[in-house]
């Protein structure tokens, strides 16, 4: 009866068995056992055979492939021929500016390249450019260089004249002009270039600014030229000694360079007048060039025969985001300028360098005032971000004037 | 009734389960024992090739890389599996089998001189005068074109620098010629020098213009770009030029994972050794752009299937050339973003000093970049940014290729360094000099850093020789004495069996037991170098070797290692 009622122990190990064998039994779908180690791996390469798929790209790693290998950037920013947006300062002071520009190099049997731009920005200012060079003359020795320029500045600063003009002065001013001339240059060495340059200038100043207008404030006697701007030719003769490391983003070497101009009044003499320039950079390498001390000395002076005066719009000014950093722009101008400039500049990682600056100078009515007494001064801490190629982007923070903090932010380098 | 029946049927009743659950437990103990008995050493092991052509991958598809990605994915994402686990590919001794990615050379036996200088080329020098250009060159920063020889082969050209002649062209033909010899695919590549009035230009020869319209090429395209090149005294302009390899290009292989479209890419290649190891290559030659973006996979053609050849290209940045400009002080000692120097540097204001600024460099040639030995450190040497395999690589990988370093003797690197036609006094002896010590530097660290056991022979009468590898690379001292473990072992089982037997030797030799030898059909001894310079000598090798009709045979090598944290 219980056997009956029970299971019959030899049932239950064949049925045990059975199902056993079963699961024991290789499966339709599993591969044999491999007998080598070359039949391991050739069931491993079959089993991927029978799932392949093709590579897939993430969308980061498409658009950054795109813009790579299409060269978008430097293709729509800056390409070396066709049409571009102009993007960047007209001028300093002028704001972001932008603009259809047109290069085509190769002109002329290869000799000359034709570019041309017009731009614009939110401040209104704008500019039209056109210019044809010839840079490869006489196997790259000689270069000549035809502009047409013209552009409107409606919104100039202007605080007066001298090293003691005032801030509460303020009042603004505006300048159009055209140019149209050309240069001549030769590089008897790879360092070293010398020419001549003839442009004929239209200035014309317009007293209707966005702030209190100039003529609130000044006169003939106290802004030069603002009465009536005769138009000018500037003949230029120059000599500049540049043996810098890399040429975009300095690390070692010196630059000298030496202008001298002549601005002819076309409508008289009272305002012609000549002008001396000495502008003299020098690095001084560390530590295998990650650390770079950078000295800048500017002179500018100007000179004019009794009576004449030197027009204050083409005076040269101090203040600003490339000059001295802790003043607002255009702080001071004079017929006389003298500007000292030191960095040290550290780098971070590659591609980053961070810097501390100081600023001195100082401008003046007369060449004997132009001492190293009483300079206007201010220091500051920046960043650069950038390649040997050049900088591309300034961020710093001057502090240390009379006239405030200044955070800067700028598209190039400072020297 | 029932209640005498019932615990008796109860019991017969869980007595069918567990008859049941016991045979279906034999059952799949069957399966898992199936796979479990799998021998550890198959009969074909150790392995001489990896047959990953084996299948067909003519669907491969080109895969086209972004610098930029690149930089961002490994700098920022960690890429790849980074388990601390063997080299996926080797062989059971511990060697990497021939394949589409390795064929052994330099480390599978001596090579004559004239070889090794040779690489990978098969002609002796190459005239290039007349060749017409058929396109621009693709991509890189390096100005250069594409050209064919008479028989319609495409070929690279590619300029040294203005200011660094012959330095790129130098050290293209001088990386090939290592990294052919020690095993790796490279393209063929010759120095040539290319006269400017002989350049042709193909009337199909087109290229991209910057409005990204293709056009055809004209001679201006060419001017421009040998403006950019040196040129020599004699009014040429010296290159490299590259032979394509044969087939089709489908882009480049990434240093972590597996091509999808290729079924004979199974193993990951962050655990590929001879792409961990190549981190040990690459330090020795200062080969810091050494990244997938720098290889190429071509789809070649056997007999009724197509199988993708990985390469690698582009040596033109390596002992100090940063290929258009001088090597930066910072390649081979930082990554280009490495946080923790960088931000010490930011907030010290530059006060902190990264030690490899400091490194004086030899200005003698302009041909010669950045490259030094005294600073070097071999263990600490980075890549231009993370890369996984290199990541990945163990002390085992890395004595892998310590050894092939080690085969590159003095008269071998002079003849190499030779091949790249230095002009300058001074130059090639520099790169030779500085490669000799550098290679010093990386068999002190990576010779040393296992149990250098190799070359295990065991005789037919049972008499055991091996090599250190330190001691005979002259990197380390004799040993006070080697330990050795005797076993049997179960091949079937994957164990060892029986007694076991220890003997110390001080010498690379020993007698194995007799007992044991009898009638067995695996022996298996671990080896413990005892020196006490190098603790980590006293991690056992374990070696294994096979009864054969005519003796022994090594099968297996197994190398102890610490893992990468320690």
């Amino acid at each position: 009866m219980a056997n009956h009622r029970g299971v019959n122990p030899h049932v239950a190990w064949l049925v045990g068995a059975a199902l056993g064998a079963l699961l024991a039994a290789p499966l339709p779908s599993e591969a044999q056992e491999p007998q080598s180690r070359q039949e391991a791996l050739r069931q491993q390469r079959e089993e991927k055979s029978r799932s392949l798929s093709p590579p897939e790209r993430s969308g980061l790693e498409r658009t950054l492939l795109d813009l790579e290998s299409g060269r978008l950037l430097e293709r729509v920013l800056n390409p070396p021929e066709g049409f571009y947006p102009k993007i960047g300062n007209i001028t300093a002071g002028s704001g972001f500016s932008f603009g259809p520009a047109y290069r085509k190099p190769g002109l002329f049997g290869g000799n000359a390249d034709f570019s041309a731009f017009a731009a614009a920005s939110f401040q209104r200012y704008w500019m039209i450019d056109t210019r044809l060079t010839l840079p490869r003359l006489a196997n790259e020795r000689v270069s000549v260089d035809l502009h047409a320029q013209r552009y409107e500045f409606p919104d100039e600063d202007f605080f007066g004249l001298g090293p003691d003009s005032q801030r509460v002065d303020q009042v603004t001013y505006g300048v159009a002009s055209s140019v149209f001339g050309g240069t001549g240059a030769v590089r008897p060495r790879q360092w070293l270039t010398v020419g001549a340059g003839l442009d004929y200038l239209t200035p014309h100043v317009s007293t209707l600014g966005e702030g209190r207008r100039i003529d609130t404030l000044f006169n003939e006697r106290t802004a030069p030229g603002l009465a009536t701007q005769p138009d000018f030719l500037r003949y230029a003769l120059f000599a500049d000694l540049n043996y810098r490391e890399p040429r975009g983003n300095p690390r070692r070497g010196g630059r000298y360079a030496v202008e001298l101009e002549q601005f002819d009044d076309r409508d008289g003499d009272r305002y012609s007048f000549r002008r001396v320039e000495a502008d003299l950079q020098q690095y001084l390498s560390m530590l295998n060039d990650r650390r770079v001390l950078a000295l800048h000395a500017l002179v500018s002076t100007s000179d004019v025969e009794p009576g004449r005066e030197v027009p204050f719009y083409f005076q040269r000014t101090l203040g600003g985001p490339d000059d001295l950093r802790g003043f607002r722009r255009y702080r001071f101008r004079d017929r006389h300028m003298l500007l000292l400039q030191a960095e040290y500049r550290w780098e971070i990682f590659t591609a980053v360098d961070g810097a501390i600056f100081y600023d001195a100078g100082k401008v003046a009515p007369r060449l004997e005032d132009l001492t190293f007494r009483d300079l206007e001064t201010d220091y500051g801490i920046g960043f650069r971000f950038g390649t040997d190629n050049g900088v591309f982007l300034r961020v710093e923070g001057a502090f240390g004037s009379r006239d405030g903090k200044h955070f800067i932010l700028r598209f190039g380098h400072v020297f | 009734m029932s209640s005498n029946h019932g615990p008796q049927r109860h019991r017969h009743t869980a007595k069918f389960w567990v008859c049941v659950l016991l045979v279906l437990a034999a059952g799949l103990a069957g399966i898992s024992g199936g796979r479990a008995a799998a021998p550890k050493f198959f009969p074909d092991d150790p392995i001489q090739i990896d047959d990953d052509r084996a299948f067909d991958a003519r669907e491969a598809q080109p895969i086209e890389g972004s610098n930029a990605y690149d930089f961002t994915e490994h700098t920022f994402l960690k890429p790849g599996d980074r388990r601390d686990i063997r080299a996926v590919n080797v062989n059971t001794l511990d060697e990497v089998p021939d394949s589409t990615w390795f064929i052994n050379r330099i480390g599978r036996g001596p090579m004559s001189i004239d070889a090794l200088v040779r690489g990978p080329n098969q002609s002796d020098t190459l005239n290039v005068d007349d060749w017409p250009i058929v396109q621009e060159k693709s991509s890189g920063i390096t100005p250069g074109y594409r050209l064919t020889d008479p028989s319609g082969h495409l070929y690279q050209v590619k300029f040294d620098p203005p200011n660094h002649p012959e330095m790129a062209s130098g050290a293209e033909v001088i990386g090939a010629a290592i990294y052919h010899a020690i095993g790796y695919n490279v393209v063929q590549g010759y120095i040539v020098e290319i006269d400017p009035a002989r350049i042709v230009i193909s009337p199909k020869a087109t290229t991209v213009d910057m409005s990204g319209r293709r056009r055809q090429m004209r001679r201006e395209d060419v001017d421009r770009i040998l403006s950019r090149a040196a040129r020599l005294p004699n009014g040429k302009y010296r290159a490299t030029l590259s032979r394509f390899a044969e087939g089709r290009p489908v882009g480049y292989f990434k240093y972590y994972g597996t091509r999808p479209d290729d079924p004979n890419d199974i193993h990951a290649h962050e655990h590929r050794r001879e792409l961990r190891a190549n981190r040990v290559f690459s330090a020795w030659l200062n080969h810091d752009d050494s990244r997938g973006i720098n290889s190429l996979d071509m789809l070649e053609t056997a007999e009724d299937r197509r199988y993708i050849r990985h390469f690698m290209f582009d040596f033109g940045s390596i002992m100090g050339s940063g290929s258009t400009v001088a090597q930066v002080p910072r390649a081979g000692n930082e990554y280009i973003l490495e946080w923790g120097p960088a931000l010490k540097t930011l907030a010290t204001l530059g006060l902190y000093v990264r030690p490899w600024i400091t490194v004086n460099y030899w200005q003698g040639a302009r041909s010669v970049g950045r490259f030094e030995a005294d600073f070097f450190d071999p263990v600490k040497w980075r890549p231009e940014y993370p890369n996984p395999a290199f990541d990945n690589m163990r002390p085992d990988d890395a004595f892998w290729a310590a050894r092939l370093v080690a085969r590159f003797n003095d008269e071998v690197i002079r003849a190499i360094v030779a091949k790249g036609r230095y002009s300058e006094p001074g130059a090639a002896e520099h790169l030779a000099t500085t490669l000799i010590k550098r290679r010093d530097k990386v068999l002190r660290a990576w010779l040393t850093g296992v149990n250098p056991i190799a070359e295990p022979r065991l005789t037919a009468d049972g008499v055991l020789t091996f090599e250190n590898a330190a001691v005979t690379a002259r990197v380390g001292s004799a040993p006070t004495a080697y330990a050795l473990t005797w076993s049997r072992f179960d091949n079937a089982a994957g164990a060892n069996t029986g007694e076991s037997v220890e003997m110390r030797v001080t010498e690379p030799q020993a007698q194995a037991p007799k007992q044991l030898l009898q009638g067995a059909d695996f022996v298996a001894v671990a080896i413990q170098t005892i020196h006490s310079d190098y603790p980590v000598w006293r991690s056992p090798v374990i070696l294994t070797f096979r009864r054969t009709a005519s003796g022994w045979q090594a099968v297996g090598l197994e190398r102890t290692v610490a893992s990468r944290t320690e």
